[in-house]
């Protein structure tokens, strides 16, 4: 009994590691651009619209956190086998995946800046001194969140992978996740807040961003503000639940029935989101209706 | 051929020539690893070739659509085919590598549904951001209406978009995608660990629980690896983007399938080699 009261607390502990790390994992993606919206950023000084928004696009953002997380995680690793204090090996190893991060994120925004010049798109920097060091504290945050709840999952839960591994597997799930959910509210709702709100984008606008503030030209923590109100903490919210009902369900179930107890509340958590998807989908349908009126020929 | 020449649908196209070439190098290969280890290499080999094959089958069901989809111009997930894939099968390989010891079967079902579940919230959530965040709802730009609601589509597209959000069968097709991909890799890397567990302790002098970190390591790694590369070459199939299970893309599985056995057969031979010679 005690086992499982310890392995739940930690479940808790986990899910709100994994739901800060994403939160922070898609305010830092946003204020560097890094994911899909990217195309937009990078394509608007062709269209003839100059910007001064980070452009910092190294790679998709899963595979960006599973570097950055098993790098951290690594270096962490390496650092408890020389006997350091765990919290402070993290720490440590976090921090210099963030330089990493950071050497990734001033490169990318040269090289994809410079390579605009042709239009007329000029390199900053004092985007550089600004906005590298905002994501690089974002991304510490992911980081250190991430790698410290594989920690737990390793060291306390006893999952058989290696804290490097785990890192690289929970940071791709991670990237993904915060992409996934956190990118069409950058990408539509806060690049091209000069549209009409519910709707998409109308294909003829791209490249035609947001490049104005209230006073002088907008500036990606301008962006990191707008989104981590509802992209970030929806983002956060998904890979909380992620990690925290992965969690949960083995921990209080797997024993029962020969591990078919777990398994059979994966299919009744499966059953009950695509309930609560459903849900949304129709009242989007009932409150919002169709754009144009319903043609009976096609129905 | 110019580019105007060219048939539209020339990237749908089944090549019979090609498929013959990989079947043929499948059979090549699972013939030099039944020469180099005839029964455990050989075993694990069909194992893994069945997981790569899930993995390249599954992720054909995840709609995703990139870039477009961020700004609401697509219908999916504004992000990359292998990379969502590969989010929710390694998720799922977490959990079934964690239930591997209860049985092969029990950890390929666990895998399946960690997947599963990981693509059902994130779907859930990327509608959630659409609807309460954006005020956009759910409509597909491949179908008039939703194969299995019914629900109509097309009005519900707004004006100068391809369709946005999850309509009810890319949902049902991003968790379909999501229990195939965390079974096949929880089966890939069951196979792998296997086949380490019986053949590390000679290979090192050393015993079975000395070498037990190190196999659930190098199998974990291998499995990462092999998802990774039937995920890229999924995306390569179906060329980027893909609404799910109703869109015409999705026709194009069954070269998928013969290209992720010929890779999964040749990345899972260098994985058993490493072990038999």
């Amino acid at each position: 009994m005690e086992q499982i009261v310890f392995g739940i607390g930690i479940t808790a502990l986990t899910g709100a590691l994994a739901t800060v790390a994403g939160s922070a994992e898609d305010t830092e993606s946003n204020i560097g651009s890094q994911g899909d919206p990217n195309s937009q950023v990078q394509l608007a000084p062709q269209m003839g619209f100059l910007h001064r928004i980070f452009n910092k696009a190294v790679a998709g953002e899963p595979p960006a956190y599973g570097l950055w997380c098993a790098l951290g995680a690594g270096l962490a690793w390496a650092f408890m086998a020389m006997q350091i204090n765990a919290i402070l090996a993290i720490v440590l190893g976090c921090v210099l995946a963030v330089f990493v991060q950071g050497v990734y994120a001033t490169t990318a925004y040269l090289g994809r800046t410079a390579s605009l010049a042709k239009f007329g798109q000029p390199v900053y920097v004092d985007i550089i001194k600004s906005m590298t060091t905002v994501t690089m504290a974002h991304a510490f945050i992911a980081i250190f969140c991430t790698v410290a709840l594989c920690q737990l999952i390793n060291g306390a839960l006893g999952h058989p992978f290696p804290l490097p591994l785990l890192a690289l597997i929970w940071g791709i799930a991670l990237g993904a996740a915060g992409s996934a959910t956190g990118n069409p509210y950058y990408g539509k709702e806060r690049q091209y807040q000069n549209q009409k709100f519910g709707a998409g984008v109308p294909i003829s606008a791209s490249g035609n961003i947001v490049r104005y503030a209230e006073a002088g030209e907008r500036n990606s923590i301008d962006n990191g503000f707008f989104t981590h109100k509802i992209g970030g903490s929806a983002s956060g919210l998904c890979f909380g639940l992620i990690v925290f009902l992965e969690l949960w369900r083995t921990i209080l179930f797997e024993r029962i029935y020969a591990g078919w107890g777990a398994i059979a509340v994966g299919v009744l958590i499966i059953l009950i989101f695509t309930v609560i998807d459903r849900y949304i989908e129709v009242w989007a349908r009932k409150n919002y209706g169709p754009y144009t009126a319903v043609k009976e020929a096609e129905a | 051929m110019s580019a105007v020449a060219a048939k539209p649908t020339a990237g749908g196209a089944m090549n019979p020539t090609a498929m013959a070439v990989g079947v043929v190098m499948l059979i090549v290969i699972l013939g030099a690893c039944w020469y180099v280890s005839p029964t455990l290499g050989l075993t694990a080999l069909i194992g893994i070739i069945i997981g790569g094959v899930l993995i390249g089958f599954g992720t054909h069901f995840v709609p995703v659509g990139g870039a477009p989809a961020a700004m609401g111009q697509a219908p999916g997930i504004a992000t990359g085919v292998a990379m969502l894939a590969a989010g929710a099968g390694l998720a799922g390989l977490f959990g079934g590598a964690w239930a591997a010891e209860q049985g092969m079967v029990i950890a390929v079902v666990t895998g399946g549904i960690g997947g599963g579940m990981m693509m059902a919230i994130t779907c859930m959530m990327v509608n959630f951001v659409y609807v309460f965040g954006m005020g956009i709802p759910a409509a597909s730009g491949k179908v008039l209406n939703d194969p299995i609601t019914g629900d109509s589509q097309a009005e519900y597209k707004s004006q100068g978009t391809e369709g946005h959000g999850l309509p009810f069968v890319s949902f049902v097709g991003g968790v379909i995608g999501g229990i195939l991909g965390g079974a096949g890799g929880t089966l890939i890397y069951l196979e792998l660990l296997s086949l380490y567990e019986a053949t590390f302790p000679t290979l090192m002098s050393a015993t079975t629980a000395q070498i037990m970190p190190v196999a659930v390591a190098v199998a974990g790694m291998f499995a990462v690896a092999m998802f990774l590369v039937n995920a890229v070459l999924t995306a390569y199939n179906i060329t980027g983007t893909i609404e799910g299970p109703h869109d015409p893309k999705f026709k194009r599985w069954p070269r998928a399938i013969v290209a992720s056995a010929v890779a999964s057969a040749l990345c899972g031979f260098v994985a058993i080699l490493i072990v038999a010679m």
